[in-house]
Protein backbone atom coordinates (compact mmCIF):
# COMPACT_ATOMS: atom_id res chain seq x y z
CA UNK A 1 0.00 0.00 0.00
CA UNK A 2 1.26 3.20 -0.89
CA UNK A 3 2.33 5.57 2.31
CA UNK A 4 1.73 9.60 1.50
CA UNK A 5 4.57 10.51 3.86
CA UNK A 6 6.75 8.20 1.84
CA UNK A 7 5.72 8.81 -1.64
CA UNK A 8 4.43 12.59 -1.12
CA UNK A 9 8.55 13.83 -1.08
CA UNK A 10 9.52 11.44 -4.33
CA UNK A 11 6.21 12.71 -6.26
CA UNK A 12 7.09 16.41 -5.49
CA UNK A 13 11.04 16.01 -5.88
CA UNK A 14 10.62 13.80 -9.50
CA UNK A 15 7.71 16.90 -10.06
CA UNK A 16 9.90 20.15 -9.75
CA UNK A 17 13.17 18.51 -11.03
CA UNK A 18 11.16 17.17 -14.05
CA UNK A 19 9.74 20.79 -14.59
CA UNK A 20 12.81 22.81 -14.79
CA UNK A 21 14.04 19.91 -17.55
CA UNK A 22 11.00 19.71 -19.57
CA UNK A 23 10.79 23.67 -19.73
CA UNK A 24 14.44 23.82 -21.07
CA UNK A 25 13.67 21.18 -23.90
CA UNK A 26 10.65 22.59 -24.61
CA UNK A 27 12.47 25.80 -25.78
CA UNK A 28 14.41 23.75 -28.30
CA UNK A 29 11.42 22.00 -29.59
CA UNK A 30 9.58 25.18 -29.67
CA UNK A 31 12.77 26.82 -31.64
CA UNK A 32 13.03 23.78 -34.04
CA UNK A 33 9.37 23.62 -34.66
CA UNK A 34 9.42 27.88 -34.99
CA UNK A 35 11.56 27.14 -37.44
CA UNK A 36 10.71 24.42 -39.84
CA UNK A 37 7.08 23.33 -38.37
CA UNK A 38 5.45 20.93 -36.15
CA UNK A 39 6.50 18.14 -37.92
CA UNK A 40 10.58 17.44 -37.57
CA UNK A 41 10.49 18.73 -34.09
CA UNK A 42 7.15 16.05 -32.96
CA UNK A 43 9.82 13.53 -34.77
CA UNK A 44 12.92 14.28 -33.35
CA UNK A 45 11.00 14.34 -29.49
CA UNK A 46 9.10 11.11 -30.45
CA UNK A 47 12.97 9.31 -31.45
CA UNK A 48 14.35 10.73 -28.24
CA UNK A 49 11.50 9.99 -25.94
CA UNK A 50 11.88 6.21 -27.68
CA UNK A 51 15.21 6.10 -27.02
CA UNK A 52 14.72 7.19 -23.30
CA UNK A 53 11.46 4.04 -23.20
CA UNK A 54 13.96 1.99 -24.32
CA UNK A 55 17.04 3.07 -21.50
CA UNK A 56 14.79 2.27 -19.36
CA UNK A 57 12.96 -0.99 -20.47
CA UNK A 58 16.81 -2.27 -21.06
CA UNK A 59 18.11 -0.92 -17.32
CA UNK A 60 15.34 -1.25 -15.02
CA UNK A 61 15.24 -5.21 -15.11
CA UNK A 62 19.17 -5.08 -14.28
CA UNK A 63 17.95 -2.45 -10.77
CA UNK A 64 16.08 -5.94 -9.66
CA UNK A 65 18.98 -7.73 -9.64
CA UNK A 66 20.81 -5.53 -7.81
CA UNK A 67 21.30 -6.37 -3.90
CA UNK A 68 19.13 -3.00 -2.52
CA UNK A 69 21.78 -1.67 0.20
CA UNK A 70 24.08 -1.62 -2.98
CA UNK A 71 20.99 0.02 -4.81
CA UNK A 72 20.74 2.22 -2.19
CA UNK A 73 23.88 3.67 -1.71
CA UNK A 74 24.84 4.00 -5.04
CA UNK A 75 21.71 5.70 -5.99
CA UNK A 76 22.26 7.99 -2.66
CA UNK A 77 25.92 9.19 -3.67
CA UNK A 78 24.44 9.64 -6.75
CA UNK A 79 21.77 12.00 -5.37
CA UNK A 80 23.89 13.96 -3.61
CA UNK A 81 26.37 14.42 -6.12
CA UNK A 82 23.58 15.40 -8.22
CA UNK A 83 21.26 17.57 -5.69
CA UNK A 84 24.55 19.34 -4.36
CA UNK A 85 25.75 20.24 -7.83
CA UNK A 86 22.73 21.92 -8.45
CA UNK A 87 21.94 24.10 -4.76
CA UNK A 88 25.45 25.17 -5.33
CA UNK A 89 24.41 26.75 -8.53
CA UNK A 90 21.37 27.72 -7.36
CA UNK A 91 22.66 29.78 -4.84
CA UNK A 92 25.16 31.41 -7.10
CA UNK A 93 22.33 32.51 -9.40
CA UNK A 94 20.53 33.65 -6.43
CA UNK A 95 22.99 35.54 -4.96
CA UNK A 96 23.41 36.93 -8.38
CA UNK A 97 27.08 35.44 -8.86
CA UNK A 98 26.29 33.75 -11.88
CA UNK A 99 23.90 34.58 -14.54
CA UNK A 100 20.24 33.38 -14.23
CA UNK A 101 19.29 30.89 -16.47
CA UNK A 102 17.13 32.37 -19.39
CA UNK A 103 14.60 30.65 -21.55
CA UNK A 104 14.17 33.82 -23.77
CA UNK A 105 17.93 34.28 -24.53
CA UNK A 106 18.31 30.19 -25.14
CA UNK A 107 15.10 30.17 -27.16
CA UNK A 108 16.81 33.21 -29.67
CA UNK A 109 20.29 31.39 -29.59
CA UNK A 110 18.89 28.26 -30.25
CA UNK A 111 17.07 29.76 -33.71
CA UNK A 112 19.89 31.77 -34.75
CA UNK A 113 21.82 28.47 -34.18
CA UNK A 114 19.00 26.84 -36.36
CA UNK A 115 19.12 29.73 -38.56
CA UNK A 116 22.51 29.73 -39.88
CA UNK A 117 22.43 26.00 -39.88
CA UNK A 118 19.70 26.36 -42.40
CA UNK A 119 21.01 29.23 -44.63
CA UNK A 120 23.96 26.59 -45.07
CA UNK A 121 22.02 23.19 -45.67
CA UNK A 122 19.18 24.50 -47.11
CA UNK A 123 18.12 20.70 -48.29
CA UNK A 124 18.92 19.09 -44.96
CA UNK A 125 16.71 21.76 -42.80
CA UNK A 126 13.97 19.16 -41.61
CA UNK A 127 16.75 17.01 -40.63
CA UNK A 128 18.56 19.50 -38.73
CA UNK A 129 15.47 20.78 -36.84
CA UNK A 130 14.65 17.28 -35.86
CA UNK A 131 18.05 16.26 -34.70
CA UNK A 132 18.03 19.88 -32.95
CA UNK A 133 14.77 18.32 -30.91
CA UNK A 134 15.59 15.05 -30.39
CA UNK A 135 19.23 15.97 -28.58
CA UNK A 136 17.29 18.62 -26.43
CA UNK A 137 14.69 16.08 -25.22
CA UNK A 138 17.54 13.39 -24.91
CA UNK A 139 19.68 15.85 -22.93
CA UNK A 140 17.29 16.77 -20.72
CA UNK A 141 15.08 13.89 -20.57
CA UNK A 142 18.51 11.68 -19.23
CA UNK A 143 18.04 13.92 -16.03
CA UNK A 144 14.33 13.02 -15.86
CA UNK A 145 14.85 9.82 -16.26
CA UNK A 146 18.03 9.62 -13.44
CA UNK A 147 15.80 11.34 -10.96
CA UNK A 148 12.76 9.44 -11.62
CA UNK A 149 14.96 6.19 -10.78
CA UNK A 150 16.90 7.42 -7.99
CA UNK A 151 14.29 8.85 -6.01
CA UNK A 152 11.66 5.77 -6.55
CA UNK A 153 14.42 3.18 -7.06
CA UNK A 154 15.54 2.69 -3.37
CA UNK A 155 12.23 2.59 -2.07
CA UNK A 156 9.93 1.31 -4.24
CA UNK A 157 8.35 4.18 -5.33
CA UNK A 158 8.99 3.59 -9.12
CA UNK A 159 5.51 4.61 -10.01
CA UNK A 160 4.48 7.64 -7.84
CA UNK A 161 8.34 9.14 -8.90
CA UNK A 162 6.91 8.40 -12.48
CA UNK A 163 3.58 9.67 -11.64
CA UNK A 164 5.44 13.18 -10.83
CA UNK A 165 7.94 13.63 -13.90
CA UNK A 166 4.42 12.67 -15.86
CA UNK A 167 1.98 15.47 -14.10
CA UNK A 168 5.38 18.04 -15.45
CA UNK A 169 5.55 16.33 -19.15
CA UNK A 170 1.73 17.08 -19.18
CA UNK A 171 1.69 20.50 -17.24
CA UNK A 172 4.20 21.93 -19.79
CA UNK A 173 2.78 20.78 -22.37
CA UNK A 174 -0.81 22.09 -22.03
CA UNK A 175 0.91 25.55 -20.43
CA UNK A 176 3.55 25.14 -24.03
CA UNK A 177 0.85 24.81 -26.27
CA UNK A 178 -1.87 27.56 -25.19
CA UNK A 179 1.61 30.30 -24.76
CA UNK A 180 3.42 28.89 -27.90
CA UNK A 181 6.76 30.60 -26.43
CA UNK A 182 9.41 30.32 -24.15
CA UNK A 183 8.50 29.37 -20.52
CA UNK A 184 10.81 31.85 -19.30
CA UNK A 185 8.44 33.02 -16.57
CA UNK A 186 8.52 29.43 -14.70
CA UNK A 187 10.95 30.69 -11.32
CA UNK A 188 13.66 28.31 -12.65
CA UNK A 189 16.51 28.65 -9.90
CA UNK A 190 13.83 29.09 -7.27
CA UNK A 191 12.28 25.20 -8.37
CA UNK A 192 15.85 24.27 -9.15
CA UNK A 193 16.87 25.31 -5.04
CA UNK A 194 13.84 23.26 -4.10
CA UNK A 195 15.06 20.37 -5.99
CA UNK A 196 18.55 20.37 -5.19
CA UNK A 197 17.44 20.94 -1.34
CA UNK A 198 15.48 17.71 -1.18
CA UNK A 199 17.79 15.97 -3.77
CA UNK A 200 20.22 16.21 -0.96
CA UNK A 201 18.09 15.12 1.36
CA UNK A 202 16.97 11.98 -0.25
CA UNK A 203 20.90 11.36 -1.38
CA UNK A 204 21.79 11.36 2.41
CA UNK A 205 19.27 9.27 3.56
CA UNK A 206 19.76 6.56 0.92
CA UNK A 207 23.53 6.79 1.03
CA UNK A 208 22.54 6.08 5.25
CA UNK A 209 19.98 3.28 4.73
CA UNK A 210 22.58 2.06 1.92
CA UNK A 211 25.33 1.57 4.78
CA UNK A 212 23.03 -0.17 6.80
CA UNK A 213 21.62 2.99 8.99
CA UNK A 214 18.30 2.84 10.34
CA UNK A 215 17.42 6.09 10.37
CA UNK A 216 15.66 7.35 13.89
CA UNK A 217 12.05 8.65 12.97
CA UNK A 218 12.30 6.31 9.71
CA UNK A 219 10.77 8.19 6.30
CA UNK A 220 10.50 11.15 8.89
CA UNK A 221 13.99 11.62 8.91
CA UNK A 222 14.10 13.34 5.22
CA UNK A 223 11.63 16.37 6.72
CA UNK A 224 15.11 17.16 9.43
CA UNK A 225 17.46 17.17 6.30
CA UNK A 226 15.36 18.69 4.23
CA UNK A 227 15.28 21.47 6.96
CA UNK A 228 19.07 21.18 7.27
CA UNK A 229 19.65 21.80 3.03
CA UNK A 230 17.14 24.41 3.46
CA UNK A 231 18.89 26.21 5.86
CA UNK A 232 22.28 25.98 4.75
CA UNK A 233 21.26 26.88 1.08
CA UNK A 234 20.07 30.00 2.46
CA UNK A 235 23.12 30.55 4.47
CA UNK A 236 25.09 29.99 1.52
CA UNK A 237 23.38 32.30 -0.89
CA UNK A 238 23.92 35.11 2.11
CA UNK A 239 27.15 34.69 1.98
CA UNK A 240 27.33 34.19 -1.92
CA UNK A 241 25.52 37.24 -2.04
CA UNK A 242 27.45 39.22 0.28
CA UNK A 243 30.51 39.45 -2.47
CA UNK A 244 27.92 40.65 -4.98
CA UNK A 245 26.57 43.61 -2.60
CA UNK A 246 30.89 44.31 -1.63
CA UNK A 247 32.05 44.00 -5.08
CA UNK A 248 28.91 46.86 -5.72
CA UNK A 249 29.99 48.98 -3.10
CA UNK B 1 29.26 10.12 -32.44
CA UNK B 2 28.61 13.77 -31.33
CA UNK B 3 25.18 13.45 -30.23
CA UNK B 4 27.06 10.16 -27.42
CA UNK B 5 29.97 12.67 -27.08
CA UNK B 6 27.08 15.26 -26.05
CA UNK B 7 25.22 12.65 -23.52
CA UNK B 8 28.24 11.42 -21.88
CA UNK B 9 29.15 14.90 -20.96
CA UNK B 10 25.90 15.58 -19.90
CA UNK B 11 26.15 12.96 -17.62
CA UNK B 12 29.75 13.50 -16.06
CA UNK B 13 27.98 17.52 -15.93
CA UNK B 14 25.21 15.83 -13.89
CA UNK B 15 27.15 14.60 -11.36
CA UNK B 16 30.52 16.65 -11.46
CA UNK B 17 29.58 19.73 -11.59
CA UNK B 18 31.68 21.14 -9.33
CA UNK B 19 34.93 18.43 -9.51
CA UNK B 20 36.25 20.13 -5.84
CA UNK B 21 32.56 20.21 -4.47
CA UNK B 22 32.14 16.22 -5.67
CA UNK B 23 35.49 15.11 -4.45
CA UNK B 24 35.01 16.57 -1.25
CA UNK B 25 31.51 14.95 -0.60
CA UNK B 26 33.04 11.26 -2.29
CA UNK B 27 35.58 11.63 0.60
CA UNK B 28 32.98 12.48 3.41
CA UNK B 29 30.69 9.72 2.46
CA UNK B 30 34.27 7.16 2.55
CA UNK B 31 34.63 8.39 6.18
CA UNK B 32 31.04 8.00 7.07
CA UNK B 33 31.23 4.59 5.51
CA UNK B 34 34.17 3.93 7.77
CA UNK B 35 32.73 4.99 10.91
CA UNK B 36 29.46 3.20 10.41
CA UNK B 37 31.04 0.02 9.29
CA UNK B 38 34.53 -0.31 10.82
CA UNK B 39 34.76 2.19 14.20
CA UNK B 40 32.89 0.33 16.48
CA UNK B 41 31.14 3.51 17.19
CA UNK B 42 27.11 3.81 17.37
CA UNK B 43 26.28 3.87 13.47
CA UNK B 44 24.15 7.33 14.01
CA UNK B 45 27.53 9.44 14.77
CA UNK B 46 28.73 8.17 10.83
CA UNK B 47 24.94 9.23 9.93
CA UNK B 48 25.46 12.33 11.43
CA UNK B 49 28.93 13.51 10.12
CA UNK B 50 27.18 12.50 6.64
CA UNK B 51 24.51 14.96 7.21
CA UNK B 52 25.95 17.52 8.73
CA UNK B 53 29.21 17.50 6.79
CA UNK B 54 27.31 17.65 3.64
CA UNK B 55 25.68 21.18 4.43
CA UNK B 56 29.20 22.10 5.98
CA UNK B 57 31.08 21.26 2.75
CA UNK B 58 28.40 23.37 0.52
CA UNK B 59 28.81 26.68 2.48
CA UNK B 60 32.71 26.14 2.62
CA UNK B 61 32.58 25.38 -1.26
CA UNK B 62 30.10 28.38 -1.56
CA UNK B 63 32.67 30.98 0.42
CA UNK B 64 35.55 29.48 -1.49
CA UNK B 65 33.80 30.48 -4.40
CA UNK B 66 33.50 34.05 -3.14
CA UNK B 67 36.67 34.30 -2.78
CA UNK B 68 37.63 33.34 -6.03
CA UNK B 69 35.46 35.54 -7.89
CA UNK B 70 35.38 38.67 -6.07
CA UNK B 71 38.62 39.42 -6.99
CA UNK B 72 37.79 38.80 -10.69
CA UNK B 73 34.67 41.20 -10.66
CA UNK B 74 36.31 43.56 -9.02
CA UNK B 75 39.01 43.49 -11.69
CA UNK B 76 36.30 43.61 -14.38
CA UNK B 77 34.29 46.60 -12.62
Amino acid sequence: MLIWSTAAPAIGAAFLASVVEVVEAFTIVLAAATLRGWRPAALGTGAALALLASAILLLGPLLNQVPLHALQFAIGVLLLLMGMSWLRKACLRSAGVIPLHDEDAIFAAETAQLDGAARRHDARLDWIAGMTALKGVLLEGLEVVFIVIAVGAGGGLLLPASLGALLACALVLVVGMFVHRPLSRVPENTLKFGVGVMLSAFGVFWTGEGLGLDWPGQDLALLLFVAIFLGAGLAGTAIARGTAMEVAR
Amino acid sequence: MTLLKEVAAELIGMFFGDARLALALLVLVAVSAALIGLSGLDPLVGGTVLALGCPVLLIANLRREKRAIAPLKRSAA
